[in-house]
């Protein structure tokens, strides 16, 4: 998945396992920026009677670099409170919850945002005590829904608006075939099948969204450029690296913790150490090793370059054309070589610099560091927009930041099949395979709904409204 | 975010001994471990009486738990973690009373 459960350790804690990251200039408000930051992932609408929350011992940041060190300049820190108001009942709620001031709902959260402006840890609350709305139940338990989530949108002091709780997925993939084995629905007759019979592949299908009707909690974030930007500026010069932002957003909690220590409570101390993190997605989960995952996890981004022999020979390129034999002869015959896929480092680590994508830039400089990396002074696309992006030739897609229906799958499955490498690497011609492969969720390049399977909103927070436990699997 | 470890030798060992056995067992680490307590409050009752400035320290309220982590008994390297902080402390001798209390 984009970053779901995407390394060993962090599966273990989906409170602090993020995994989606969004950043682009709003369509509805050009004049700002937004970020989403998902984390717990995969949650069942109907998964009672604890409903899905935020950590409250979770220390949740999005960074922001606008200097290109790979270090961040701004840090917008969330931190969550429970609150309990009956402590003796087993219910989530004990009747309809039709506000979030309604004493019928039992186990509420509240949370905190600081922004940090570096160096000096310069620190400013922008809020406490802000109200995150409940998880949407069913029509008993939370009858209006979609009002009663977005009175939880709160406006920041200074301008912008944020909201943390409950949204539904709206990242697409078809983990059942890529998972097993590298499948692609739409090319699985091609499949190479380890030499297996009657495997029942063959049929050239659609892909299946695996994360079709599941929730996650996102902390949303819609801020003033000016906010975010070196200097306080406005950018208006789509070539001008400083133009650029970086972003990725991380958790972490307090190294020590002692389980049920008194009174039966945990006692949780010491420094925040950082357990997850995400910029680009899929990075960590299909080009780093392994044994690394949750190593990168806890590394900065400004460190990245160490992981940069796997971005240089990913392990999916040489999989490719094994998987899908004389499919990719063109990449097969690069793999034998020295592979040098900076047209990669590229896109996770780098940006583009000025000159390899006509009229497009997303570069802070050379320093190697895995983050969303966003021309603020690209204006949204508002009409043809293309869910792959720069890809299909719209400049406001990823990996110029991230939009919600961005098929980052089929982008990122295309860039590893070579079809950047020819930007930076002219003797090399991609295979036509490069420019069709496919996860099969989009029926086309100007699909934005995945194949109908996301509503996503046209204003903040944009991502949709949750699914209802008591509808799920009705559908 | 990541906080480096920082080096306190400053800390005195006897002022450790004093808030250290407070916050374990605040933690539910001493009950847990049959004789570390009392060894902690052995080691406060070997505390010479002209550490009065110390004694003084160890009457203030604590108001976090402090969780320690012996981490390397030949460098006697303990971890101390405190509200948002990590102290790092050498103490040999300390660290193998610690252990030996568990044996």
């Amino acid at each position: 998945m984009s970053s779901h459960r995407e390394a060993p350790e962090i599966s273990k804690d989906p409170v602090a396992d993020s995994t989606d990251l969004y950043a682009f200039v709003s369509p509805d408000k050009p004049d700002t920026v937004t970020i989403i930051a998902n984390y717990v992932p995969l949650e069942s609408p109907a998964g009672g009677p604890n409903f899905y929350e935020f950590g409250d011992d979770v220390l949740y940041e999005i960074n922001i670099d606008n200097n290109g060190d790979g270090k961040a300049e701004i840090i917008y820190q969330f931190t969550f409170a429970n609150q309990v108001t009956n402590a003796n009942t087993f219910l989530y709620n004990t009747g309809p919850i039709q506000s979030l001031t309604d004493t019928n709902w039992n186990r509420r959260q509240t949370y905190s945002v600081t922004r940090v402006d570096m160096p000096g840890a310069k620190k400013q609350v922008l809020g406490k005590g802000l109200a995150s709305p409940p998880c949407n139940i069913g029509p008993l338990s939370t009858p209006n829904y979609p009002a009663l989530a977005g009175a939880a949108i709160q406006t920041l002091p200074g301008g912008g608006q944020v909201f943390a709780g409950q949204r539904a997925e709206g990242f697409f993939v078809d983990l059942g075939a890529i998972f097993d084995l590298g499948i692609l629905r739409p090319f699985e007759a091609a499949h190479a099948t380890f030499g297996l019979a009657n495997t029942g592949l063959g049929a050239m299908a659609a892909g299946v969204n695996s994360t079709n009707g599941v929730n996650v909690h996102s902390i949303a974030l819609q801020l003033p450029k000016s906010q975010v930007t070196k200097g306080g500026a406005t950018p208006s010069d789509a070539n001008s690296p400083s133009s650029v932002i970086g972003v990725w957003t991380s958790a972490s909690r307090q190294k020590a913790r002692v389980l049920k220590a008194s009174n039966g409570t945990d006692v949780v101390s010491g420094p925040y150490v950082q357990v997850s993190r995400l910029g680009n997605p899929l990075v960590n989960e299909v080009v780093v090793p392994m044994s690394k995952k949750d190593y990168w996890n806890a590394q900065p981004p400004v460190n990245d370059k160490q992981f940069a022999a796997a971005v240089l020979n990913p392990e999916l390129a040489q999989l490719l054309p094994v998987l899908y034999p004389n499919v990719f002869p063109n990449l097969a015959a690069y793999n034998k070589g020295a592979p040098k896929r900076d047209d990669l480092v590229a896109i996770f680590h780098t940006g583009l610099p000025s000159g390899v994508v006509s009229g497009f830039q997303n570069s802070m400089g050379t320093t190697q560091a895995d983050m969303l990396r966003l021309n603020l002074a690209i204006p949204p696309k508002t009409s043809g927009a293309s869910n792959l992006g720069l890809l299909g030739g719209d400049v406001a897609g990823y990996p110029n930041g991230r939009r919600l229906f961005d098929d980052v799958v089929t982008i990122a499955l295309r860039a590893v099949a070579g079809a950047t490498l020819p930007l930076v690497d002219k003797s090399f011609t991609a295979d036509a395979a490069a420019t069709a492969i496919t996860d099969g969720l989009t029926t086309d390049g100007n699909d934005l709904t995945a194949r109908g399977n996301e509503s996503y909103l046209a204003a903040f927070p944009y991502l949709g409204v949750p699914h209802s436990g008591f509808a799920a699997g009705t559908s | 975010m990541n906080d480096d470890d920082v080096e306190r030798p400053s800390l005195s060992r006897r002022l450790f001994l004093q808030r250290g056995s407070l916050a374990v067992a605040a933690a539910g680490v001493a009950s847990a471990i049959p004789g570390l307590t009392s060894a902690l409050t052995t080691a406060e009752s070997e505390a010479p009486a002209t550490e009065a400035v110390v004694a003084d320290e160890a009457t203030a309220t604590m108001t976090e738990p402090l969780v320690a982590h012996v981490r390397d008994l030949a460098s006697g390297e303990i971890g101390l973690y405190s509200g948002t902080r990590e102290v790092v402390f050498h103490d040999p001798t300390l660290a193998n009373r610690l252990f030996n209390a568990t044996r």
